[in-house]
Parts: structure tokens; sequence; C-alpha cells
């Protein structure tokens, strides 16, 4: 099963991250020494309250803000909210930062760095974990990319739900956090015991790391079916209420593109799809597109066939393929689109288009990466999205979607 | 169309070959950087303070999007493509409704397509505010003047927002396009609000102007600075305000008309330099242009339904026949379409987000050689990224 | 002995009253930055957020102290305190009233524009001993600029000197209380050279449009990307430390300092300095930031040859028509 490595590392390193004393909270060696003079006990009340008041009221906040919450996370520190009231600004640097702000998905790329950026923030730190992505992962949780909730590696001080909360909700959270700052220091801060029953109780979607209540074992498809709707018997026809002729939105040919196709013997487009051109006049038709005007590369879309499947009227001995689209388009007035696929064994190279098209370069890396289609010629054919280490192509079909074989389950 | 000389740099140079001599200085700029928009890297080498060669390296955000969707029923994609270009969720969601309704043949309704034009437009204006605020911060510092644009294009953005919210009841991630039509109709009285924001913003563009575009600083740190040249940008396949400042007079608003753009006339704004001040022009002129456009069509949306579709009451009731296709529309940052291949179930066979992101971040190898670390702000800003629609 | 118990406290106070009026400082940029962003800026701690700085010192002096493990040790620390001192040891030689002067040097202008200029030593130290690409970036950026704009500095400092004929700066202020202020006849001297004066130090202590040397976009926080709690706070410190002292001397230099109808002469010189302090913050959140090479071409470009121009000139004024 295709495991990546890093999120293991991630993980192996996240139990040092606490200097904290037995009550779980940083105090600063000056502190220590105060309290344990003898005859100092009254004057350190004074100085703790105080200690106290300038911890809780100079939150320097570092901008962990990955994605939609980030945005959310800067209106925060905009005109209309303006966190600097109560004197929490942001710090482009861990170093100068007194709370990590988790803004937006975490993905087990960006993992380690999270922690390593973490580690580089001086005690006493808190974090935050900003909206659903950061809390549990929300509906990305089962993926191959990306990790369910960042208090699988990291220790979240104050949650603060919502996809994206409003800013108003980070500044009540950085309310909490004032709250639960104060609490620490005077040692009344009881940490939420977790009670296994509430556990089964709540049944909650993302298991935590560790967490009894989920077993590796159980399978998450028998789950899906078993509380999903019955799909077959509810599926009517969507009723459509269309008067005029439908709007051709893209008509992916056009009478030029059509006419270089008859030139290459094919006459007939198929219904379903893109026409199929032969593997050896892929690269010309498109050197023949481009001087007719199709200068602009609009995508190139790999699909994976498995065996047996295909497009309309494939049969069963019909093998495991690739069909990878490719779509260009003209520039200008009546702008038209011009579309075309070739077809692949597994594992057999494609020409690629990176020379006619400098923009084909990350496109085919992309194709490669998610879908493991190779492309011959390519000058840089590495993985684009995922880390270099990574093992399989997570869209090809028979790749698990929704799957226990993370490695923090 | 004129054509700059061509300048074309060595994407895959190899450093040895540059000059085995040089200590080249390789600096890890990201994932985590205050100005990569994001979580983006790029690997600079560095002969003193010069870029001599760039590797950009994403997918620090890789949500997998597109395997999450072949799970999905066909209703159920619409929130989650929202949050791929977080700055404008209104037309992600449209780009990917508007693929099922060609594969169902569809038609929209009149109302629902001015109503989808009009968000549209208020949402260009909003993703365009929040790029003139975050690119000041780039060249002015999270200390300096740069704030202070940020901060007024901030304000003027919750304007917009809040229309949004009393229409959708969502600051973002709205989810109001369903396949065949719109959810929410808007309500009484919200054409009067939009006239009102629109007269602020209009008044304070020429404020913004004076403080970015026209500034002896902001044009001194940004002309000539990552000059794109027109025909290597279409091969990169760059769409939207980046082509077109770069000379090219191509906007899917005008050259193939979707939701009600064929009822209004579009002025297209183009800019010849290439560089990063016509990039910024060419953003605050299509400000210019949303706001007339909102104005324009706020007062005349024609009366009728909102939705062609029967209600689905399960999302597995809306099945796709057989087929692939591709639509592409018009975005505040460029075509952003979808490659759809549906195999006539409730779920894609295989959904393909073509992102108008991805592909400018792909034009930093050719752009960077050659300019300084300070120019290599400017010019990732300038492309607009956003980090959740490329890596997606 | 007497000059030094007179040093010792008039040394003392006015280092006393510099800090006290930093941390007003930094309350009244974030106002003041507030106010220009249409927003409130802090309001919550203390009554109008006044004990805003003295909270974020009570937690800086909290923080770990961190040293990276590649980090220079000895450079690395050395820079933070190195750096205030710098700042502070300026203040010096001001005159805040006609009695109010730690020390009245002989050749005050000379120590103010050395001491100045060794401001950027604990920057260039602190990036290069941070092991840390963008401090590194951040100290030669540094350099290169305090370097240059030493010269214009320098150029513009001399026109006072020739005019008022004395390196003294209270001497300074006393022809200037005799005659006339500097920016106001020969104006055509002393408005240019007051600029210069005032660009150069804002260069020197590294504010905005100068502050590449941490630009906080491009290189983190520049210099003070690795440096933590207290040392972090000492730089911050001498920042503001910095540009007030560099207010006073422009005000010194050039406003009159002391000299002014109605009111005693500490309150003249302390509303110039901060007329002066407010217009380089108002300054600071409306303009952009300079790329270095553009930096330094208005450096060589326009401000060394209009200072040249100007020593010149004022030669020649204090010859024919002094």
């Amino acid at each position: 099963m295709a495991v990546n490595e890093e999120p293991k590392a991630a993980l192996a390193t996240a139990s040092r991250t606490h200097t904290s004393d037995d009550a779980g909270h940083f105090q600063h060696p000056l502190y220590q020494v105060t309290l344990q003079t003898p005859g100092l006990s009254v004057g350190t009340a004074v100085f703790d309250d105080l200690m106290t008041w300038g911890l809780k009221n100079a939150l320097w906040m570092f901008p962990m803000a990955t994605s939609c919450c980030g945005i959310e996370f800067m209106a925060g520190a905009a005109s209309r909210v303006d966190m600097d009231r109560m004197g929490v600004i942001i710090r482009a640097t861990p170093r100068h930062a007194d709370v990590m702000v988790v803004a937006g998905t975490i993905t087990t790329k960006m993992a380690p760095r999270v922690l390593k950026l973490w580690e580089q923030m001086p005690e006493p730190k808190w974090c935050i974990a900003m909206g659903s992505c950061a809390i549990s992962g929300d509906f990305y949780r089962n993926l191959y990319s990306v990790v369910p909730g960042i208090d699988t590696f990291l220790p979240v001080d104050v949650y603060v739900p919502g996809c994206p909360p409003n800013p108003e909700a980070l500044m009540a959270g950085m309310i909490k956090l004032q709250e639960k700052i104060s609490l620490q220091r005077t040692g009344k801060f009881v940490t939420p015991e977790v009670k296994p029953e509430l556990l089964k109780i709540t049944n909650p979607s993302v298991p935590r790391l560790n967490d009894p209540a989920r077993r590796p074992e159980q399978n998450h498809e028998q789950e899906l079916s078993a509380d999903s709707p019955t799909v077959d018997e509810a599926t009517a026809p969507l009723e459509v209420a269309a008067e005029g002729p439908a709007p051709e939105l893209s008509p992916l040919t056009s009478p030029d593109f059509e006419g270089l196709l008859k030139e290459l013997g094919i006459a007939e487009l198929p219904k379903d799809g893109p026409p199929i051109i032969p593997l050896e006049q892929h690269l010309a038709l498109a050197r023949k597109l481009k001087s007719l005007g199709y200068r602009q590369l609009v995508t190139i879309a790999a699909t994976h066939w498995l065996a047996g499947k295909g497009r309309k009227g494939a049969d069963e001995a019909e093998p495991e393929h690739f069909e990878i689209a490719y779509a260009l388009r003209t520039v200008g007035m009546g702008s038209r689109v011009a579309a075309w696929a070739v077809r692949v064994k597994a594992g057999q190279p494609v020409l690629t288009l990176s020379g006619i098209f400098a923009g084909a370069d990350w496109q085919e890396r992309e194709q490669y990466d998610l879908l493991g289609v190779t492309f011959a010629g390519h000058p840089d054919l590495r993985r684009l999205m995922l880390t270099e280490n990574y093992v399989g192509h997570p869209l090809r079909r028979e790749f698990p979607a929704d799957a226990h074989w993370a490695p923090w389950r | 169309m004129t054509q700059k000389p061509s300048h074309r740099v060595d994407p895959h140079l190899v450093i040895e070959k540059y000059d085995p001599e040089a200590e080249l200085m390789l600096m890890h700029f990201g994932p985590q950087h205050p100005s990569t928009h994001g979580v983006f890297r790029m690997d600079l080498f560095l002969d003193g303070e010069i870029i001599v060669k760039a590797v950009p390296h994403c997918g620090y955000l890789h949500r997998a999007v597109e395997k999450l969707c072949e799970k999905l029923a066909y209703v159920q994609i619409t929130p989650i493509v929202d949050k791929n270009d977080y700055v404008a969720p209104m037309t992600n969601e449209q780009s990917l409704v508007m693929i099922f309704e060609a594969m169902l043949k569809l038609e929209v309704p009149r109302r629902a397509r001015w109503i989808r034009t009009i968000f549209a437009e208020l949402q260009r204006i909003a993703s365009h505010l929040l790029w003139l605020g975050t690119f000041s911060l780039d060249l002015g510092g999270a200390l300096g003047g740069g704030t202070t644009v940020f901060m007024y294009c901030f304000r003027e953005r919750e304007l917009i927002l809040d229309l949004f919210e009393e229409v959708t009841g969502a600051r973002f991630h709205y989810n109001t396009h369903t396949i065949g039509g719109n959810r929410h109709d808007l309500p009484k009285g919200w054409s009067q609000k939009v006239l009102a924001a629109m007269d602020t913003i209009a008044q304070r563009i020429p404020e913004y102007e004076a403080m970015t575009t026209q500034n002896r600083i902001f044009q001194q740190r940004t002309r000539g600075v990552g000059v794109l040249d027109g025909e290597l940008a279409l091969e990169l396949g760059i769409t939207g305000p980046i082509l077109r400042a770069s000379g090219i007079d191509h906007d899917l608003r005008r050259d193939a008309p979707f939701h009600a753009y064929d009822e209004v006339k579009v002025n297209v704004k183009t800019a010849e330099g290439g560089d990063c001040l016509a990039r910024a022009e060419v953003r605050v002129e299509e400000m210019k242009e949303s706001v007339r456009l909102v104005r324009e069509m706020v007062g005349a949306v024609p009366e009728g339904p909102i939705n062609s579709g029967k209600p689905v009451k399960l999302p597995v009731q809306t099945k796709i026949p057989v087929g692939q296709t591709y639509v592409g529309i018009e975005t505040p940052r460029g075509e952003l379409g979808g490659w759809l291949v549906a195999d006539g179930t409730q779920f894609p066979y295989r959904l393909k987000i073509r992102p108008p992101s991805l592909h400018a971040v792909s034009a930093l190898p050719y752009l960077l050689p050659g300019q300084t670390v300070s120019d290599a702000i400017a010019i990732l800003g300038s492309l607009d990224p956003i980090m959740g629609e490329v890596d997606r | 002995m007497n000059d030094f118990i007179h040093g010792s406290l008039y040394g003392g106070g006015i280092i006393v009253v510099l800090l006290t009026v930093t941390a007003m400082a930094l309350w009244f940029e974030r106002k003041m930055a507030g106010r220009m962003h249409s927003r409130l800026g802090p309001t919550i701690v203390g009554p109008f957020g006044l004990l805003q700085p003295v909270a974020d010192v009570v937690k800086l002096l909290q923080k770990e102290d961190i040293t990276p493990e590649k980090a220079d040790a000895a450079l690395f620390n050395l820079a933070p305190p190195m750096g205030a001192i710098a700042a502070i040891a300026v203040a010096a030689v001001i005159p805040f009233s006609s009695s109010i002067v730690a020390a009245d040097l002989e050749v005050g202008v000379l120590y103010l524009l050395a001491i100045g200029a060794l401001g950027v030593l604990p920057v260039f130290i602190a990036g290069w001993g941070s092991n840390n690409k963008f401090a590194m970036l951040g100290g030669m950026r540094a350099i290169a600029q305090s370097v240059s704009y030493e010269v214009p500095l320098v150029l513009a400092a001399m026109v006072p000197v020739i005019l008022s004929g004395s390196m003294k700066v209270s001497d300074i202020v006393a022809y200037q209380a005799a005659h006339h202020w500097m920016v106001t006849w020969p104006f055509f001297l002393g408005i240019p050279a007051f600029a210069i004066f005032m660009l150069a130090m804002l260069a020197e202590a590294n504010r905005i449009p100068f502050d590449i040397p941490e630009a906080e976009s491009e290189l983190v926080a520049g210099i003070t990307t690795e440096y933590t709690g207290m040392k972090f706070a000492l730089f911050y410190v001498a920042e503001y430390v910095h540009t007030l002292v560099a207010s006073a001397v422009g005000a010194a230099l050039f406003l009159g300092g002391w000299d002014g109808p109605f009111a005693p002469g500490i309150w003249w010189m302390v509303a110039k300095t901060l007329v002066l302090f407010a217009f380089i913050y108002w300054t600071r959140y409306s303009l952009l930031r300079f790329r270095s090479d553009q930096l330094m071409a208005l450096c060589w470009r326009w401000l060394v040859p209009t200072g040249v121009v100007l020593v010149a000139a004022s030669a020649v004024w204090v010859v024919f028509a002094g």
C-alpha cells in the first residue's frame, strides 16, 4: 500500500516539543528562582500577576495561514475587526511570536514544516486551530494527502470552529486563550478529562491519534454503505425544464479542426468525448493547430480506465489504459476550443508537448504525479504536487480515496 | 497586438553550465513566508542578490480535491470547489455547475444568468481588491505604507462580502449555485445596497490609484520588472489579467460569452507593458469596469424563475449521461474550467479542474532569472496566485 | 570630577526619559497607524491602550532566550546590546535646553556622526552571526546602505557647522537662537540640507522607505529573524531610540533646538522632536519601499552631488554674505 513516510517522521519528533513543568506549562527560570527564594512569596504574588498580565495582553501571532481561513485571519487584522485593539499583532518570524494560528488545511507535505516552525517558537507558546480543516481535516480528512486535524501532531490550546470562522470568532478565540493563560498561571486550569463513554455517544467522525474507538480493521466502505441512502432506488432522472435550445457553452470542435481531423483520416467524431488521435500523429496535430491559431494551451487531462471499462461500447476485453485529453484555444473574438485525446496502455509513454507549448511542462508533470502517465522527452519529469518519496499515483481508479492506510490512523 | 522581443529563459538551467566557479547561494523561499500568498516554495539560486535560477515547488496545499470529487455526487461537489479559489468562490461554483449544465443540456433561466453575472462581477471587484491589498503589502512591508493600502482594500472588500452575506448567509463559501440555476433569490432592497456600495468603491478607486499605480515608488518597483511576452504567456496557458497585461486582447466574457455577458457590452482592458505595473493597471481598470457593469445590471435584473430543474431531494438523484466535455469561464484570475468525464452514474468518473493560478505560477522560472530577491516578491505577487487553486 | 558627576546625572536622566518616551512612542506609532488605517489601534490594555508597550516588554522579558545551534553565539549575543548602546549614546551631545546636556563636546557633531555610524555594526554582526540567509542578506543590505548614506549625512551636517562656525552642538543652537534658524535663512541652503539630513538619518535608522535591511515581506524579519525575547526587544527599542534621537538631532541642528518664544527651551526642543518623529511615522505609513539598487541610485546620483554643492555654497555664503 502506498504510504507517505513524512508524517511518520513528523510524529516521531512531536513528542519532544514540550519543555514544560509538571503542571503542563512552561515557566521562565527567573520565575522559578523567585518562587523558590524564601520570604519572597508575598512579592512574587504581585510579580506573578504582572507577568501573567503581560503574557496575556501581548499575544503576537505567527500566521500559519495556508488556505481559506488565512483570508479571514487577514480580515481579523484589518480595519473592521482590528485585533490590534487587544494588542494582538502579526509577526512574520516564529522567533517573535507567542501564538501559532494554524488557519487552513495542513497537508502531509506541509505538516513537517509546521512542526519545525512550532519548534522554532520560543516558550511560552500557544497554538490556535482555526477552522474545521485545522481542527479535523474537514471533508478532506480521509484523503491521501491531508492531515486529519493538527492536534494529531501539535498541542492545540484553543479550537475556533467554522468554515471559515468569522474574524470575530478568531478574536473570541484569542479571548478564550487569554482566559486559559491566566487560569494556567494560577493553577486553576483544569484539563478536561476525556471520557471514553462520551466518545462513544458522540461518535466523532475524526479519530484522534491512538484513539481506541477507531480500529484500523474497520472498513470505511462498509460504514459508508451502511448509512448512505439506498442509491439505486432513489435515482429519478432530473426533470429538465428546458424550453429553448440548450446553450452551446463550449463546443469542443470547430470546422477548421474537423477539417484537420479529416486529413488525418478521422471523418466521424465520437459522441462521448474528443476524437482519439493515433499516438504518432499527436505532435504533428498540435503543431498544425498552433499554426491555425490555436495558440493557447488550455489543459491536459488524463483519465485512468480500468480493464473492462472505457468509453461507450467498450467491451470486457478492453485492457487497462489511459486516455490523455488535450485542449487548445484560439485567442480573441469567438474563441474556440479544440480538444483531442490519445490512448496509451499502462506504462506506455506519450510524446511530450512541452516543446510546442511551454505550459505543457507543468501540466504533464501533474498528470505524471497523480496518474503515473509518463511523457517521453519531457525535460524535467518530477512529481509536482506530492513529495518525491511518495509511493503510488493517487488519481488512479484503484487507489483508495478514503481508506485507513494513513500512518496516523 | 505587439510582440515584445522574446527573452526565453531556460527554466531547466543546469547550474554547473551557468558558471562552475560561481558560489551560488540557495535560498529556500517558503513554504511559509509572509509574501508567498499561502504555502508556496521557490528555491532561488542567488548570485549576490541576483536570481540565476528559480525552481518553484507547489503542492503544499494539495488537498486531493479531484479525488474527493470522484467520491461525491454531482450536487455535493459545488461546496467543495468553493475552497479551491478561496478569494473568488462565486466564480468557482459557477464554472463547476456550468460544466454539469452543459453535460445535462440544461438551460438556465434568464434571471439566474443575470444574478450569476452580477455575482461574478462583484466577486471580481472583491478579488482584485484583495489582490491590490496583498500586493501592496508585498511591496511596502507589513509595517509600512503597504499596510495602509491593505487595510483600505479590506475595508471596501467587506462591503461586498456584506452584500453576499445578505443573499447567501455566508461571508464566503456560499454554495449558492445549483445545477440549473441559483439557490437564493435576491432579497428586497438589495439592489439599492449594491448601488450604494458601488458608489463608495467607485469613489475610492482613485485613492488606491494615487497610492499605488500612480505612486513614484510603486512605479519604480514594478516598471520593467518581470516582463512576460504575450506569445510565451499563451503557450503557458496564462489567462485573465496577466495575459491582457501582456498585450493580448482575450477575455472569455466577450469572446465566448457565458451567463448574461452576451446581453451587456464588456470593455476589455489591456496593457502593453507585460510587466508588474501593467498587471496592476489592468486589474485596477477591470475593477472600474466591473463597477460599471454591476451598476448597469443590478437595476435591470429580469423577472422569472431562478432555477430550471426540479429541486433534488437526494444528492444522488442527479445523474449525468456518458460523455466528456470541457467548459471554461472567465474568473478574476483567468480561465477556470473543468474537464469532466462522466460514466452515466451519479458520481463523476474524472474531474480535472483547470486552475488559472497553476498556469500563472508556471511562468515563474521564466520571469525570475536576472531579477533581484525584492523583484521576486513583486513578480510572484503580480501573478496573483491562490494556492488552494494551484494545488487543489 | 565635576564633569563626571554632571555627565552621569544628566546622562542617566536622559536615558531614563528617552526610554520612557520610546515606550510611549511605540504606543503613539500604533495609535497613529491605526487612525491612518481607519481602525482604532490598542484600546483595551490600559486607558486608551497606553499600557500596551509595557505589556509587550513584560511579555518579551519572559520569552525563552534562544541562541540557534549553528549561530556564532558570541557575535549573536553581542549585537543587541551593542545596537541599543549605539542608539542611546548619540543622545549624550544633544542639548535639550540651554543647560540640559549630558556632555557638551567641542566636537559634538563629529561625535554624533561617528557614534551614529556605529549603529550599522551591530546590524551587520547580527546578520552574520545569526547564520540565517535572510538575516545575512539583511545585514549585507544594511552595510551597503549605511555606508552610502553616511556620505550625504556628513555633507548635510556640514552646512550648519560651516554657517555657525562651530562643531559644538550647543553653539550651533545658540547661533540659531541669536540669528535665525537654519531652515529660515539662508533657506536655499538650510531646507535642502535639512531634507538630505533627514533622509539620510531615516536610511541610517532603517525606516521606511529605507527599511530594506529588515524588509518583512522579503526577508521575513531581516536581521532580527533569529532573535527572541529581550534580544529582539533591544533591537526593537534601539530602532525607536534611533529614530527619536535622529529627530532630536534634526531639531537641534536645523530647527533651532531649544529656541522659541513664550515657553522654556526644553518644551520647544521636545515639541520639535516629536513633530519630526510624527512626520517620520506619517511617511512610514504612506510610502512603499525602495529596492536596494534604487536606494543606492538615489544616494549617489542625487543626495551626494547636492550635498557637495550645498557645502561649497555655504562656504561661499559665509565668506561673502555672512
